[in-house]
């Protein structure tokens, strides 16, 4: 029996193609017998795609068992959808196999490029934010979704450089690519907090320049603090300025499905689904918070004028 | 402005440089320093980095993800050559190998190849081999699934039919001869056990999967041969004339019924029997 979503409030035409699931984690091989053998209360699970585009044995396995009782999401690392190469079209067959199966809730991947010249550098690298690189991702986009048959999700990067030819910020170049294409938006808040350390911008303008019709999910991870710059290195527990901005992007883009990260350092289940429990309690509290400020306004106001 | 295309290769020849971003933009000034231009008009520098040390950033990723997937992959491999060798190694793959495939887990596929003609075989004439073996239970994990053939399927068949039947090995089955135990040598390191260059000792492996689960056993020469056979489509007859030649004490017939009778119960054939 496949379970059903939890309920979250989500309007627009975009959000409706997109299943209110709740609070998810990450399902990495540490945690399979865990999972198989305790069927914990988490809402959800995402997968890394590639790690299940094999053709028999255990990974599967699990993934057909998984799925038999949660949503499962799909989200990729290797579509490379900014390449200047040709678009892998044996990769998206793949891909879509592999989401009829298990009948994904839905595939993201990342707004980046992961190789070129037919290699992969296993890495998520930013794009230049120009007019060029637009065309070329959006059209993309609506490639892939054809190849699909559906509507994909993508997310925002961590980044550690930025290039002279950007004539766009990474919030507009994300906005536009999401409208040109007619895509959803991932929003990784730990991304937008990691990025904007980085290239010094503030996250909350990133936030409130992201269309919010777009928007279908969240990420939450923890990162490393390297001196020189912030690492995306999903090693460790969320921290509190992530939590931050978490609440912020609850307030403006709703109670979201969101999902936990963590890579490296896997702890005990538990400690991850504690994580995901969290984001369910922050996310509460920046409902009610921004209810509480919405319902204050006109009190204010009344007392401006 | 350069396209996108140009600032990808730019990007990508920098971050794969062996040495590291710096080295190669040194290496690129005693020749006029046409990358290091190419660069500084492409990735924008600052006061906390400048643009080779933001790359730099990528390169190292791009180096220590691979390798602690190869160190993964390839345990026994790296406990035997030393953390400093294996890292030696993987560099020298990447030069060679860089990786092509959509998933992470085929970035090692050519390192046994690589080490049948390394230099680390002088002081670890086993290497190659242990590679090779550790790729094999690496590529029967997730090997495509097929219903096994057992014993029960083939009683119904014909005797004189027997002859003309052709069998396939299961998608995960592996064959391996090497001149060292090498599976002994993972097993040692499964367990915690220093690696060490084992003696010389003939060895034929088959490796595969049952359900869920990757095994090995040793199998003497003349079955490796004939598994091998099966491989190339040798008919049943032609596998049976590979075992008259290897037992001229005239028990073959025995011998290959004891050996097929192994092979059902391992799971090591599929598919249906036809005959021609």
């Amino acid at each position: 029996m496949r379970s059903s979503a939890r309920a979250l409030s989500m309007s627009s035409t975009v959000r409706a193609e997109f299943a209110a699931l709740g609070y998810g984690v990450g399902l990495r091989p540490p945690h399979y017998s865990h999972v198989l053998e305790s069927r914990p209360a988490v809402d959800w699970f995402e997968v890394i795609s590639e790690n299940f585009l094999v053709d028999g044995g255990r990974p599967l396995h699990v993934l057909d068992r998984v799925r038999d009782d949660y949503p499962v999401v799909l989200h990729g690392v290797s579509l490379s959808i900014g390449s200047a190469d040709p678009i892998d079209h044996s990769y998206l067959r793949r891909l879509r196999q592999l989401s009829e199966r298990i009948e994904a809730a839905w595939i993201s991947d990342h707004l980046c490029w992961t190789g070129v010249g037919g290699h992969n550098l296993h890495d998520l690298l930013p794009l230049p934010y120009s007019e060029e690189a637009l065309d070329h991702v959006a059209a993309r986009v609506r490639c892939v979704q054809d190849a699909l048959g559906r509507r994909i999700a993508l997310e925002n990067v961590s980044s550690y450089l930025t290039f002279c030819d950007s004539v766009l910020t990474e919030w507009d170049f994300l906005a536009a690519v999401a409208e040109r294409a007619d895509c959803a938006i991932l929003l990784d808040v730990n991304n937008v907090f990691v990025s904007a350390r980085n290239h010094e911008f503030d996250p909350h303008a990133y936030l409130d320049a992201v269309p919010v019709e777009r928007v279908i999910q969240f990420h939450l991870a923890g990162h490393s603090d390297c001196g020189t710059h912030l690492l995306d290195t999903h090693d460790h527990p969320v921290c509190d300025a992530v939590w931050e901005l978490y609440a912020a992007a609850v307030q403006r883009f709703g109670a979201l499905p969101t999902l936990i990260e963590w890579d490296d350092r896997i702890p005990a289940f538990d400690r991850l689904h504690a994580e995901a429990q969290r984001a369910a309690t922050v996310a509460a509290q920046a409902g009610r918070d921004h209810a509480r400020r919405d319902a204050a306004a006109p009190l204010a106001a009344d007392h401006g004028a | 402005m350069t396209t996108l295309a140009e600032t990808q290769r730019l990007l990508w020849q920098l971050i794969t440089a062996p040495e590291g971003v710096a080295a190669a933009l040194a290496a690129d000034g005693d020749r006029g320093g046409s990358v290091r231009a190419h660069l500084l008009r492409t990735v924008r520098s600052d006061q906390g980095l400048d643009a080779a040390q933001r790359l730099d950033i990528y390169a190292n990723m791009y180096f220590f993800r691979i390798l602690d997937v190869l160190k993964e992959d390839y345990p026994a491999t790296r406990a035997l050559l030393g953390d400093v060798a294996f890292h030696n190694l993987i560099t020298d793959y990447l030069v060679r190998h860089p990786p092509a495939h959509f998933s992470i887990r085929e970035a090692g596929r050519q390192l046994p190849e690589l080490l049948a003609g390394h230099p680390a075989q002088t002081h670890h004439p086993c290497v190659a081999d242990l590679a090779r073996y550790e790729r094999d239970l690496h590529d029967a994990f997730d090997a495509p699934d097929a219903a096994a053939l057992r014993a029960a399927a083939l009683a119904a068949i014909p005797q004189q039919d027997w002859p003309q039947l052709r069998f396939a090995l299961h998608p995960s089955v592996r064959l391996l001869a090497s001149q060292w135990p090498v599976h002994d040598l993972r097993a040692a390191v499964d367990r915690g056990e220093t690696a060490a260059d084992p003696d010389p000792e003939a060895t034929w492996l088959c490796v595969w999967r049952d359900e869920l689960v990757v095994y090995h056993r040793p199998i003497a020469e003349d079955e490796l041969a004939r598994l091998a056979a099966i491989t190339r489509g040798a008919t049943f007859g032609e596998v049976c004339a590979l075992a008259d030649e290897s037992a001229p004490d005239g028990d073959a017939a025995q011998e290959i019924a004891a050996a097929l009778a192994r092979w059902l119960a391992n799971g090591w054939l599929v598919n249906a029997p036809a005959t021609r």
